[in-house]
């Protein structure tokens, strides 16, 4: 899942069939029996603008087999349902797959600087007056500034919409969290668990409900409050993508909500760990508040990384423990949406199998990373630290991408057509998942000791 | 339009398995790299 949503959908994103490749009439995309799926680009969001509403209103239903059946086809060749462009068929993909190299290059270029500075900006600055500050300074800032500043060029230049199917910041978040799980012990993880899980089932159902319960209030759309009930109590877009698949949201539902939680996130990377600085909270504590409180786990991974290490450990362990809760209430969702709000004669019922469907499966790599590295350091000794901090090097390479690529994504034009109520919800829930998560986090986490 | 008025556009799909895809490849990576570390093919000082 990524954050491509904001950039699908965004109705200022380019319309010229020429300059996209994904308006290639050879693609299924072109075809307006597809299932919404193929519309994620900006070229698809341009052909369903001017479809008319029978072709909207005869798309088959959730439970639809031909439907299902055209999907699956659809999936094997294109990304998530507001991933980045997808590849096209035919001689334009020589020109996407340069754009996406050009891409790349220009996210790598930003991590390699980052890194540059990351290392040689305390150096330069011994013995001036900016010593202090230039040593506080870490990567994740240099990374997201970075990433705003090539986000400003690569707009500025009309190169964002070529190139964006290289910001692909759930990816290497989701690598970088895996190689994560190598630096910290089981034992911590397993000493972790407990609390995490309480914390991320008492979060989420109080954010959530509260959520739901508030935009119902101010006559938000069903699906709408789903989604920003979701992505504001889980896991930010992730969930917001898993909650719009479940309840059939519409494109730019999704896309708004993607974009409100790239926006809130953002403020929200240097806040917290200042805050917790403020409020004299343990790393325990303040990587618990950070892991329940920010809605994507990239920005929990910066943000944790600003608080120090114990605490972006704790924050990763939750963070990933909200993630694994994602497919509980994806599925729930399902169920509801389904059965109550937009019962169907005859429609099936939710499978368990689903569960594992929406499980976030690099769950298990970040455990089984973790399983590896603490048999290796007790099987190697003190010397195997040294290995390990090569794995950290490289989790930190991957988490700078991700970091840049958050910086490249941001786009906040979705979010000026919507309006205030949603904007409103979605402020409410989050100071009330600040201060339930500080409560929680200080209950849960008091005096933790792996 | 407000984004919570009438539907202009149309709902999306269940999600697709492309994003099971992105986390079995990120896990996959992920391990690989660390399996590459520990085999001493990636060694210290190599990564900047």
């Amino acid at each position: 899942m990524t954050t491509d949503a904001t950039r699908a959908t965004d109705p200022s994103a380019p319309t010229d069939a020429a300059a996209t490749p994904t308006a290639d009439p050879a693609t299924p995309r072109a075809d307006a029996a597809t299932p919404a799926v193929d519309a994620a680009t900006p070229a698809a969001d341009a052909a369903v603008e001017t479809r008319p509403d029978q072709a909207v209103e005869s798309r088959p239903g959730p439970t639809d087999r031909a439907g299902e059946a055209r999907s699956d086809q659809a999936v094997e060749t294109r990304p998530d349902p507001t991933g980045p462009p997808l590849v096209p068929a035919g001689p334009r993909a020589g020109a996407f797959w340069a754009w996406t190299g050009l891409g790349l290059l220009i996210v790598l270029g930003l991590a390699a600087l980052t890194r540059y500075l990351e290392q040689n900006v305390p150096v330069f600055a011994e013995g001036t007056a900016l010593e202090d500050i230039a040593a506080a300074i870490e990567y994740p800032v240099y990374a997201i500034v970075l990433g705003l500043l090539g986000n400003a060029a690569v707009t500025l230049s009309g190169l964002r919409d070529r190139i964006a199917a290289a910001f692909r910041t759930e990816f290497f978040i989701k690598t970088g969290l895996v190689l994560l799980g190598a630096s910290i012990n089981l034992a911590v993880i397993a000493s972790a668990a407990g609390p995490a899980i309480a914390q991320a089932v008492l979060l989420i159902s109080g954010v959530f409900l509260f959520t739901w319960w508030l935009a119902g209030r101010l006559g938000l759309d069903d699906k709408l409050r789903a989604l920003l009930a979701s992505a504001v109590s889980i896991c930010g877009v992730s969930a917001a993508i898993a909650a719009a698949g479940a309840v059939r949201a519409r494109r730019e539902q999704l896309a708004y909500a993607a974009s409100l939680v790239i926006v809130f996130a953002l403020p929200s990377i240097f806040i917290l760990p200042w805050l917790a600085d403020v409020l004299g909270l343990e790393p325990a504590v303040a990587g618990a508040w950070i892991g329940g409180n920010i809605d994507t786990t990239a920005a929990v991974t910066a943000a944790g990384a600003l608080a120090g290490e114990e605490a972006l450990q704790i924050a990763s362990i939750v963070k990933v423990t909200q993630n694994a809760l994602m497919g509980v209430v994806a599925v729930a969702l399902t169920a509801y949406f389904t059965l109550r709000v937009e019962r169907q004669a005859g429609a099936a019922r939710p499978k368990l199998v689903e569960l594992w469907h929406r499980f976030p499966k690099f769950v298990l790599g970040f455990i089984a990373a973790s399983v590896i590295a603490t048999w290796y350091l007790d099987a190697a000794g003190s010397d195997g630290k040294a290995t390990i901090a090569v794995v950290n090097d490289l989790r930190v390479w991957f988490l700078i991408l991700a970091f840049v690529s958050i910086g490249l994504e941001v786009r906040v034009t979705a979010l000026r057509e919507a309006g205030w109520r949603p904007v409103a919800v979605f402020a409410s829930a989050t100071v009330f998942n600040l201060l339930l998560a500080l409560g929680l986090a200080s209950l849960l986490f008091r005096d933790f000791a792996a | 339009m407000s984004i919570d008025e009438t539907p202009s556009t149309p709902p999306t799909a269940p999600e697709s398995r492309f994003a099971l895809n992105e986390d079995w490849a990120a896990t996959l990576l992920g391990l690989l790299l660390l399996g590459l570390v520990l085999l001493g093919v990636i060694p210290t000082g190599l990564v900047p």
